[in-house]
């Protein structure tokens, strides 16, 4: 049984394809676990065996990893890093080598153009660790063990506004990126609500009423935050989706917990792990974001879920960095507290 | 329809035009013709050879055993041969049409003993048509099988330029070709999938197969619709003489075949069934506690077919397939379950007619259906997914033998298409949604064709065919508009029967034949195919739910040109066959899914939104040694080759490999009969290993590792390659209940072949604890299997 690692695969497609229903992310996800599903019981009823393989890869050229974002009223964030051989060793000096220190980083908002400093998280006092986490969407418990750098600046003239087009540019290592993105209006939701879910007393998914504006090609990303319960606003499973199938309609739909990744809790393995609990207070950011945002958050769901699975095509993920990888974005932003109570 | 053709302004039409005048024009002459048959069973033998011993010359009979032979009046030797009969050979007077229908009985001496036909040149030398092989259903049963489980398409899988798609896989490639570009009939009927177990099994149960012909190059006018193969199977017409039965208990599956006479020498039929039960052998092994007691696989082919002599002119036949694969999957802890039923449903309706001596025609109507459904079930929550292909076909074949030298096949083809693709209904007592328009496809697809096989002296013979083939996409049919982002911004709604697109295309096809000697020639042969279907992988592997996507005004109709040559030499009384062919293929509007497409994204857009077109070429070298009889017999190839293909949307525009580019494929089958009862069988396979795509390079996002990847199918597998055995004990000869045991391994040497290969991560990238290993999957180490066959 030992060549399906991924059998966890097989576990639930149902409530995953409630999730693709509800976020047209990962559509094919019963299909493909059907497949998975087929293959492997095939498999496993014909004895096959797997061993582990070294396969050598072309030691090819490193590339440039952006990973930046700005929202209203904050300063830009960029994190800067690059790639590794596939195989390449792990340990904390190479992770530490994959941070780009000494870049010259530039944003300009079409009328200010300002550089950006480089900080490490080792030099910033611990209280401002949960908002670090937070802008680089990782747990804190990674920020406060593992030592982050990036670029920012504390010049308010680049804090971000709606509606306004940032481009950035990098030179580092030889190399010059480039990239631009907006900051689209902000939906607002009609309404958060928490049901529970049919045969569950006290476990429910988090529902929303969303009016679609007109313009064809909104996109939107959803975070919750449990209060007591998750360190930071966490992106949902399946947290971006676009208004493809529901241009300027207005409808409901519900959305699946995300969780912290590798988590160990117990309710973020089980039965339990799509649903909220009745009582939770819930943070709740709701984001609009530009198409190229969009496409590169999607395909980068679509390539973590998919991560291993022999039986997918590969799945690129699609930049919107000229000269590397990555994505530079911005977030038009809108919060609301809901208490989770039917 | 001739007007249609002579439209088409082609300098072949006058060539063919010329043909006839020229067989008007000829001097007196008179027809031998009639049928040949199998004494012991009345089954129409097909593809026997009858011979004209004074002038060299001779036919071969067609698929319903009918031969014709127009010469010169005068007193001649007509010799009928078929390999594994006694020849029988008359005296006959030509100064009328005459018929004569003969009855060849099998030759029971196995050995060397073979009488070969006076200067008789073999058929493979003599033929024009090259690339192209007939299997004997009798030679493969003696092969080593899989599981036990006799399959026409892993015999095929052996013979030069024939790739498998994968381990214990019945998918095939044909010279660079991908798996829907072969044609698979079953009696004349489109098979959509042809095979059971996600690939592992054929859906073609040896026991109700007659004949197997694969054209792989050269491919006559008759046949079109894909672009690299046709692998033509005509089913058991059923004994005429006698009752019989047989069949074979095996580890995974069973069959059963019974076939005798309605009435004697008049009607038969034949039924053949075959159980895969491994899934029903396990379940007493899951406890009723078990999380997966419910959990089950099995799959079933039953094949039908009625034959009915009317008169020495007409004669019908009805046939029919049904195969099904049901998977059913439950997990009882989470309350899931999932029910995937799958299959086939084929019925021909065939008749031949005999318009007088020199013309032959064939009618056929039929109807194929292939059904993919999804079941899943968790709760009151139930998902199904559902998609399928339906066809209704109607042709009309003539075989017109105005002289000995002249060939002349025509006829039209015409089939109207459905296909249904996935599509998605949710049902649940609290939750429903929409999923959306299905969008289905209807399609005319007609073709006509006209070819000549001539012999235009006494070394150069030609087929010279032309098909005329189109495609129509009708309505009702929903077109959405897309902006850059794939969103829908207008939708083009079109009627019933309103035109969405018209293809067509003219397919010339040419093949020559030059004789050198009495045993060795030259061929080459030049060929255009159109596809108007298209099967797009999304997987690495062919699976029941791969959709087949028609063309449609967005996605073009496939088409391709091979250019093909060979040299063909006969050793020793054609004990011994050899060729050498190479091959070009070019091949235009390829498909495959864009990089990041999502299948099954269907709702508010068109499937083929998600599809991407290049193009690809292959060409290679084919060696091929055959044994055909004697003691030891069977045949080596070996096919060097090459297979890319490049997209401009694919691998940043540049040339890639295809996944089953392979250099080296080789095969080695031999069969031993040490005595009357005993035959050994071997087979060693060796193939390059496939090409797939890799990640380079890793880099995080938001905590997650990401892949990189490398170019496009850069990276190769280990070699494939096998050997197995097989041992069969025949019961003996002279009675009447018949029984073979035989024993077959697979994989002798316990070779782990790589299937597949994937990545586990365990570990953060953030404590240094990451940790990647390649994982090398195979599916199949040495696995012996034992059957026992009956007859009587």
């Amino acid at each position: 049984m030992k060549n399906f690692k991924k059998t966890r695969h097989f576990e639930c497609p149902l409530s995953s394809f409630f999730e693709s229903k509800s976020f047209e992310r990962k559509r094919s996800n019963p299909i493909n676990k059907s497949l998975l599903l087929i293959i492997g019981i095939i498999s496993l009823t014909l004895f096959s065996c797997e061993k582990d393989i070294d396969i050598d890869l072309p030691d090819s050229e490193r590339k440039l990893v952006v990973e930046g974002s700005i929202e209203p009223g904050l300063p830009p964030f960029i994190m800067l890093t690059k790639t590794e051989g596939y195989f390449n060793p792990v340990d904390i000096n190479s992770l530490q080598n994959a941070f780009i220190h000494n870049a010259i980083i530039f944003v300009n908002n079409g009328t200010n153009n300002v550089q950006l400093t480089e900080i490490c998280t080792s030099d910033l006092d611990t209280s401002l660790l949960p908002s670090v986490a937070q802008l680089i969407g990782v747990s804190l418990e990674n920020v406060k063990n593992f030592g982050f750098c990036l670029y920012t600046t504390l010049d308010p003239l680049m804090f971000g506004e709606v509606g306004k087009t940032y481009s950035l540019s990098i030179q580092a290592e030889g190399k010059i990126l480039t990239s631009t993105t907006t900051i689209p209006s902000p939906v607002v939701m009609d309404s958060y609500w928490y049901e529970d879910q049919p045969g569950y007393t006290d476990y429910g998914y988090l529902w929303f009423k969303l009016n679609d504006p007109q313009p064809l090609g909104t996109a939107y990303r959803i975070y919750t935050q449990r209060l007591g319960k998750d360190d930071r606003l966490l992106p949902a499973n399946g947290s971006v989706f676009d208004d493809k199938f529901f241009n300027g309609i207005s409808f409901e739909a519900f959305i699946f917990r995300g969780h912290e990744i590798n988590s160990q809790h117990p309710q973020d393995i089980g039965g339990l792990r799509d649903y909220f609990e009745q009582g939770d207070t819930i943070i709740i950011k709701f984001c609009t974001i530009d198409q190229p945002h969009f496409q590169f958050l999607n395909t980068f769901e679509i390539a973590s879920f998919n991560n291993g699975n022999p039986f997918t095509a590969p799945i690129s993920i699609k930049s919107n960095i000229e000269g590397g990888l990555g994505i530079w974005g911005g977030y038009g932003v809108s919060y609301d507290t809901l208490i989770a109570v039917d | 329809m001739y007007d249609k053709i002579y439209d088409v302004k082609n300098s072949l039409l006058f060539l063919f035009f010329s043909l006839f005048i020229l067989s008007v024009s000829a001097q007196q002459k008179y027809t031998v013709s009639g049928y040949v048959k199998d004494k012991t069973n009345g089954e129409s033998s097909l593809g026997a050879t009858v011979y004209i011993k004074e002038i060299l010359k001779g036919t071969t009979t067609n698929s319903s055993g009918f031969y014709s032979i127009t010469i010169e009046e005068g007193e001649y030797t007509l010799a009928i041969s078929y390999i594994g009969f006694k020849t029988i050979e008359q005296k006959i007077i030509l100064n009328k049409n005459i018929r004569l229908n003969y009855e060849i009985e099998p030759d029971v001496i196995t050995t060397d003993e073979l009488t070969v036909i006076g200067e008789r040149k073999d058929g493979n030398v003599d033929e024009t048509v090259m690339s192209t092989v007939e299997l004997d259903i009798k030679k493969i049963k003696s092969l080593p099988a899989f599981f036990g489980e006799i399959d026409v398409l892993k015999t095929i899988q052996l013979l030069p330029g024939v790739q498998a798609a994968g381990e214990g896989n019945a998918g095939f490639y044909v010279r660079g070709g991908g798996l829907d570009q072969n044609l698979i009939l079953l009696d004349g009927a489109t098979v959509y999938n042809a095979s059971h177990l996600a690939g592992f099994v054929s859906v073609f149960n040896s026991d109700a197969i007659k004949d197997v012909k694969l054209i792989k190059g050269g491919m006559p006018a008759e046949y079109g619709g894909r672009l690299s193969s046709v692998l033509d199977i005509t089913m058991n017409d059923g004994n005429m003489k006698k009752y019989e039965a047989e069949g074979g208990i095996g580890i995974m599956s069973s069959r059963l075949t019974l076939q005798g006479p309605i009435k004697k020498d008049t009607a038969s039929f034949i039924i053949s069934y075959r159980r895969f039960y491994l899934g029903d052998i396990l379940q007493p092994f899951i406890s009723d506690s078990s999380n997966l007691k419910g959990t089950n696989y099995y799959f079933y082919d039953l094949n039908a077919k009625l034959n009915w002599i009317i008169s020495e002119k007409d004669r019908l036949y009805l046939s029919g397939y049904m195969g099904e694969d049901v998977m059913t999957y439950v997990n009882n802890k989470d309350g899931f379950a999932t029910n995937i039923p799958s299959g086939n449903a084929i019925v021909s309706l065939r008749w031949n007619h005999l318009f007088n001596d020199k013309l032959f025609s064939n009618t056929t109507l039929s109807y194929t259906r292939y059904k993919f459904e999804l079941g899943l079930e968790q709760g009151q929550i139930e998902f199904k997914l559902f998609s399928g292909i339906y066809d209704w076909n109607a042709k009309m074949d003539f075989n017109y033998l105005p002289s000995i030298l002249h060939s002349v096949k025509f006829g039209l083809d015409y089939t109207f298409h459905k296909f249904v693709p996935s599509n998605v209904s949710i049902k649940s007592d609290e939750v429903y949604f929409n999923t959306g328009d299905i969008i289905k496809n209807y399609a005319n697809d007609a073709a006509f064709y006209l070819s000549d096989d001539w012999d235009i002296n006494e070394r150069l013979r030609v087929h010279v065919g032309l098909r005329y083939s189109l495609f129509q996409h009708v309505g009702p049919f929903k077109r959405y508009k897309n902006n850059q982002f794939g969103s829908p911004v207008d939708t083009v709604v079109y009627d019933n029967f309103e035109t969405v697109k018209l293809y067509q295309g003219l397919e010339p096809r040419l093949t020559a034949r030059y004789t050198l000697n009495n045993t060795s020639s030259v061929k080459a042969s030049y060929t255009q195919n159109y596809q108007y279907l298209h099967l797009v992988n999304f997987a690495s592997v062919s699976l029941p739910m791969d959709v087949w996507a028609p063309s449609t005004d967005e996605v073009k109709p496939q088409f391709a040109r091979q250019y093909a040559a060979g040299y063909f030499k006969n050793f020793k009384d054609n004990k011994f066959e050899t060729s050498v062919e190479v091959y070009y293929k070019t091949m235009d509007n390829q498909v495959e899914y864009k990089d990041g497409a999502v299948p099954q994204d269907n709702a508010g857009n068109n499937v083929d939104h998600q599809f991407t077109y290049g193009k690809g070429w292959s060409y290679g070298a084919e060696f091929f040694v055959k044994k055909r009889f004697g003691k030891v017999n069977g045949w080596i190839g070996y096919t060097l080759s090459w297979t890319n293909k490049q997209f401009e949307e694919l691998n940043d525009g540049n040339v890639f490999p295809a996944k089953y580019d392979r250099r080296h494929d080789a095969s080695v089958v031999l069969t031993y009969n040490p005595s009357k009862r005993w035959v050994i069988g071997a087979v060693w396979v060796y193939a390059t290993g496939s090409a797939l795509t890799l990640p380079e390079q890793r880099y995080t996002i938001q905590g997650q590792i990401v892949s990189d990847y490398g170019n496009r199918n850069s990276f190769r597998m280990d070699a494939y390659h096998r050997m197995d055995l097989s041992l069969t004990l025949k019961g003996k000869e002279e009675k009447k209940f018949k029984s073979d045991w035989v024993l077959s391994i697979y994989n002798v040497y316990n070779r782990m072949n790589p299937s597949f290969i994937y990545f586990a991560t365990e570990g953060s990238v953030y404590d240094g604890t990451l940790e990647i290993q390649a994982k090398q999957v195979s599916f199949f180490g040495i696995l012996p299997s034992i059957s026992w066959n009956f007859k009587f």
